[in-house]
């Protein structure tokens, strides 16, 4: 099995709800966001971009592209970031030395630091007290790596993890689910039959960064031009 | 053979009392950077200007500059025996010393860096063979180890005799030649196994950058020969400057030859790193991509001070270093150092900043007519007047960082002193 995600830019309205919901309920601390959506061309998202009056304006959603050939694992010195036997690329919260290795080989810039403790920074940030959210208990892999804790240790790196809390149980990522317009795919690359290799045959797609040999399992359907 | 009493090799306290004050300064620093340590680790990395753009800085920068200044010492030892080059055997203890002790700065360095110290057994527990920090933990591990037995091999004829000195309680049942010949056997080994562990702490330093596809500034094959060309010239200063101290003034004629050597050395090494720089840059800029022009527009932009730092004092140091007049003088060599050690500190900093700030995932978007456009990243923090997403990281250490990255200097000072202090490191006047 080999979980991947397809991404039709033609469907994408750039209402961020996936970033949002990805934010929700994978309990990420203020400053953190496993998942971005921009205005490709332009400083400010959906503000269209072009010239003499031939404007456009397209959106780009990008979080970890769950690379086959990983830089950010291979360069892990204590393989707290492996992938499992479904092909999603994960963080050990307790094995991370915080040596943030990753965030520099990760050519999307997808990985995120805990600079300081979740704690304060949600203290500090003035988020109303009492206010917790995201999944409620830790999740650990079969072979007990903490893999999600709502209460993230400081000076761990994390990224998306295509939400293991739920498509761990055959359910979809919350960005997946989330999506007001359908936009995000999800599922099993090797199954002929599954939508998103379905949508790869009969669809032209890309990759990002596909020259770096990163072999990302994130694929995007190109927007028509309008 | 007769030698006169006045000439027993002795510690260098005797010759220069102002050692206690060094040996006190850089205690307090390191005292003081220790408590900056300490109220880092309660409030985790945030004291540091480091984000999630720009997420290693002047802690891994200080770090490359240690492993840099760490191959002198070997380079000075092996040199001795492979080139014959007897003028510059009496440095070879200083050179040891002084290797060691950078080693020992690279280390410590490290461990401020790290988001988790109280988990770094993971990386003798769980290595990640492909990870090159994995490697680099090994060959800076085992350097660290042949250094202090260059020391200790050196030095064991005279501990024999003035009983000081440690692990040495085994030499009381051999007689003094027996000793000395055992020293003379054993630094000629411990130096050739050395040189070429010296020579891999750079490449594999090296490569924890060079590997690395997602930054163009470091991704190229030039980096390991050019930390190696580096490294040779700024060991090599640092061998000199610590035995310009030892020697000081009073016999800095006697040991004249040996220093121009060094000089020469370090010129030389420049020579070949100022080649590498220029064919790097070539190949970086001749075919103009919009990645490569990113790069240039940092380097003689955004980062020209820094950079023409790193290129001017070394450049000028190199041409001083090849003149008798910049060759044959303590104070002009004391001088060409300090410069040389101030531009290859600019280097390591010049190796973070057009790494980070020209964005990796930048994309061209030919239906707007845009070559690159840079895709926003999270700053990591949430703070009051702060963008949650940047495409430029204007990094520059923060205050807690810059005490915090004093704690290599003063160690390395602080070994340095307290060796000399305690244990004679040259030898015997000849003559």
């Amino acid at each position: 099995m080999r979980l991947g995600m397809v991404i039709d830019l033609d469907k994408c309205i750039g209402c961020r709800t996936c970033t949002v919901t990805c934010k929700s309920h994978n309990a990420q601390p203020p400053g953190i966001w496993w998942n971005r959506v921009f205005t490709p061309g332009s400083d400010f998202h959906q503000a269209a971009s072009g010239q003499e009056g031939h404007l456009q304006m397209s959106f780009l959603p990008v979080s970890c592209q769950m690379c086959d050939n990983a830089p950010c694992e291979k360069v892990c010195p204590v393989g707290a970031t492996y992938t499992d036997e479904r092909g999603v690329v994960l963080v050990d919260y307790e094995r991370c030395i915080g040596c943030r290795y990753c965030i520099a080989a990760c050519p999307y810039n997808v990985r995120q630091f805990n600079w300081e403790d979740p704690k304060k920074a949600k203290e500090r940030v003035g988020y109303e007290k009492g206010y917790e959210y995201g999944y409620p208990v830790e999740i650990r892999d079969p072979d007990g790596r903490l893999i999600y804790t709502p209460n993230r240790p400081v000076g761990v790196a994390e990224k998306c993890t295509f939400c293991f809390q739920y498509t761990s149980k055959g359910e979809l990522p919350a960005c997946v689910s989330s999506c007001p317009s359908k936009a995000r795919i999800f599922g099993d690359l090797d199954d002929q039959e599954s939508e998103v290799s379905t949508l790869l045959r009969d669809r032209s797609s890309f990759r990002l960064k596909e020259e770096l040999g990163t072999q990302p399992k994130v694929y995007y359907l190109p927007p028509n031009k309008q | 053979m007769n030698v006169p009493l006045a000439t027993k090799p002795r510690p260098l306290q005797e010759t220069a009392p102002q050692i206690n004050r060094v040996l006190l300064l850089s205690a307090l620093v390191l005292l003081l950077s220790l408590g900056a340590w300490g109220y880092q680790l309660s409030q985790g990395l945030i004291v540091t200007n480091m984000r999630n753009p720009f997420s290693w800085g002047l802690y891994i920068a200080t770090f490359a500059f240690f492993v840099g200044i760490a191959a002198g010492g070997l380079i000075v030892s092996s040199s001795v025996y492979l080139f014959n080059l007897e003028k510059l055997k009496p440095l070879t203890r200083v050179a040891s010393l002084s290797a060691f002790a950078s080693t020992l700065g690279a280390g410590a360095m490290i461990l401020p860096d790290m988001g988790r110290i109280d988990r770094i057994l993971n990386l003798i527990l769980h290595p990640n063979l492909r990870s090159p920090l994995v490697w680099d933990v090994a060959v800076i591990s085992t350097y660290m180890v042949v250094t202090f037995l260059s020391v200790y091999v050196q030095l064991l004829p005279e501990w024999r005799e003035s009983g000081r000195g440690f692990f040495n309680t085994w030499t009381k049942s051999r007689t003094p030649e027996e000793i000395q010949h055992f020293s003379k056997i054993w630094s000629r080994r411990v130096a050739m196994v050395g040189l070429p562990v010296a020579v891999l702490i750079h490449t594999v330093t090296a490569l924890i950058f060079a590997t690395q596809a997602s930054r163009g500034w470091w991704n190229t094959a030039i980096l390991p020969p050019d930390f190696i060309a580096v490294a040779v010239a700024s060991g090599t200063a640092l061998v000199m400057l610590v035995s310009l101290v030892v020697v000081g003034k009073a016999r800095f004629t006697e040991f004249q030859g040996a220093f121009a050597l060094l000089a020469k050395i370090v010129g030389g090494a420049l020579i070949v790193h100022f080649f590498f720089v220029g064919v790097d840059l070539l190949v970086h800029g001749w075919w103009g991509s919009p990645e490569s022009q990113e790069i240039f527009s940092l380097l003689f932009g955004t980062y020209a001070p820094v950079y023409l730092t790193e290129l001017l004092l070394p450049g000028f140091t190199m041409l001083f270093f090849l003149t008798k007049k910049g060759s044959s003088t303590a104070k002009t060599l004391i001088f060409g150092s300090v410069l040389l050690f101030i531009g290859v500190f600019a280097h390591r900093l010049m190796l973070m900043f057009p790494a980070f700030n020209a964005i990796p995932l930048t994309l061209s978007l030919p239906g707007i007519g845009m070559e690159s456009w840079a895709y926003p990243i999270s700053v990591g923090v949430l703070r009051p007047g702060l963008p949650s997403f940047v495409t430029f990281w204007a990094y520059t250490p923060s205050v807690f960082e810059v005490v915090i990255a004093l704690l290599p200097f003063a160690l390395v000072t602080f070994v340095i002193a307290l060796a000399l202090k305690l244990y004679p490191f040259l030898p015997v006047r000849r003559g």
